[in-house]
């Protein structure tokens, strides 16, 4: 479930994108470790451009961001999963995150090809930043909102967070309560509203 | 603001503007689903008149008419909801203000019960220019004892000093040597030997009186 807004610009492939080795990750370590950086910022910039939060292995791999037509080349699945594990790993710089249906991270890794995986072109902790920035530029400390609003509202459409999937913004706002700065809370009811402070 | 002290910051007012706004934005998703079906009906209609079916895509234009009587009644349910729940807001606005305003009008009586209330600070003003006056005086009495003669090398002094600052005009030093006539350095040579016969004989006198003492 990548949730895709069609931006009005046409996203700019980097020079690499059209390089046929690009597409097979190489063995010898010097340029494998190049290639999982290159490929590291390529994903991430795609999906900021795109507005992409999460994706679906199994699914992005015949998008345009594994899957170079005007080549007729396309990464392997154990190739783009071996890029996304290297990106969740400390050493790059964890921006990915296996998403795993029973909690347990370590078996995400394994759950299967059809894997989602959360691309952090912001991280969580940087996502709480982004908000409590928008909340203070936009005056709204103090004033009760719910989640739907944050991502759906007419406040927030350009936002980088508009859209945003319901389950990073929650890991978002954690940060924020966690820093005290924010306070999440539910009437009883179904939806979740947060306050900030 | 620590952890622990945040969990009370929500009173029962925010939950229930919350319950507000989550009716809101349910409204919302409910508009948006009802839009996805008109669209989706206008697309049967178009179809169906492609067929040729015309009663068919007269249905589905019926219904889409009708969904889009929903939209609108929804439409003016989402304002009434946005303006209660913005009056809502307001109300706790105004509450803040009030609370603001008795919490000044507080502090300003406490200052005033500190002055001691009008007599009081009359009553200090009065003295003040008693003070004022008498001090007046003593300055002219203390004013008056200075003498002429004080005055006069007062005005001496400053006169001084403007000279001082403004600067005295001297002549020009000379730039050539004295030229002289054989007889002015026979006369000069003539005067330095008698000032130095007279010196030596000062000194001698001088070096004779511990002697004699």
């Amino acid at each position: 479930m990548a949730t895709t807004t069609e931006p009005p610009t046409a996203f700019q492939f980097p020079p690499h994108y059209s390089f046929p080795p690009f597409f097979t990750l190489q063995p010898v370590a010097t340029t494998r470790s190049s290639q999982l950086q290159s490929w590291s910022t390529f994903i991430q910039s795609y999906c900021r451009h795109h507005h992409i939060f999460s994706l679906s292995l199994i699914d992005a791999l015949s998008t345009p961001l594994f899957h170079n037509t005007t080549l007729s080349r396309q990464l392997s699945l154990r190739d783009a999963k071996a890029i996304l594990t290297w990106m969740a790993s400390p050493e790059g710089g964890s921006r990915a995150e296996f998403i795993s249906s029973t909690g347990n991270k370590k078996k995400a890794v394994d759950e299967g090809e059809g894997g989602r995986v959360w691309i952090y072109w912001r991280r969580p902790e940087e996502w709480a930043a982004q908000l409590e920035e928008w909340v203070d530029r936009t005056g709204q400390k103090g004033v009760v909102l719910t989640l739907y609003e944050i991502v759906e509202g007419e406040a927030s459409v350009r936002e980088e967070f508009a859209g945003m999937d319901m389950e990073l913004l929650r890991m978002s706002l954690g940060v924020c309560v966690k820093r005290g700065r924010a306070q999440i809370f539910s009437s009883g009811g179904e939806g979740e509203g947060i306050k900030f402070f | 603001m620590g952890n622990s002290s945040s969990s009370n910051k929500i009173s029962a007012q925010d939950k229930a503007i919350l319950d507000m706004k989550n009716q809101r934005d349910k409204l919302r998703q409910y508009q948006k689903r009802i839009t996805v079906l008109t669209n989706h009906e206008k697309a049967i209609a178009k179809e169906c008149l492609a067929k040729g079916d015309t009663n068919r895509a007269k249905l589905a234009l019926r219904r889409k008419k009708y969904q889009e009587g929903l939209i609108q009644k929804t439409d003016a349910q989402l304002a009434q909801l946005e303006q209660l729940s913005s009056d809502v807001e307001f109300a706790l606005v105004q509450k803040d203000v009030l609370y603001g305003l008795q919490q000044g009008t507080a502090v300003l009586k406490e200052i005033h019960k500190e002055m001691g209330g009008i007599e009081n600070v009359e009553k200090l003003l009065g003295e003040n220019a008693e003070a004022r006056a008498y001090q007046e005086e003593i300055s002219e009495l203390l004013a008056n004892k200075m003498s002429n003669q004080d005055e006069d090398e007062v005005e001496d002094e400053l006169e001084a000093l403007e000279q001082e600052v403004n600067g005295v005009t001297l002549p020009d030093p000379p730039v050539k040597q004295p030229e002289f006539t054989p007889e002015q350095k026979a006369k000069i040579s003539r005067d330095r030997a008698q000032r130095r016969a007279q010196e030596r004989a000062a000194e001698q006198e001088q070096t004779a009186e511990p002697m004699l003492a």
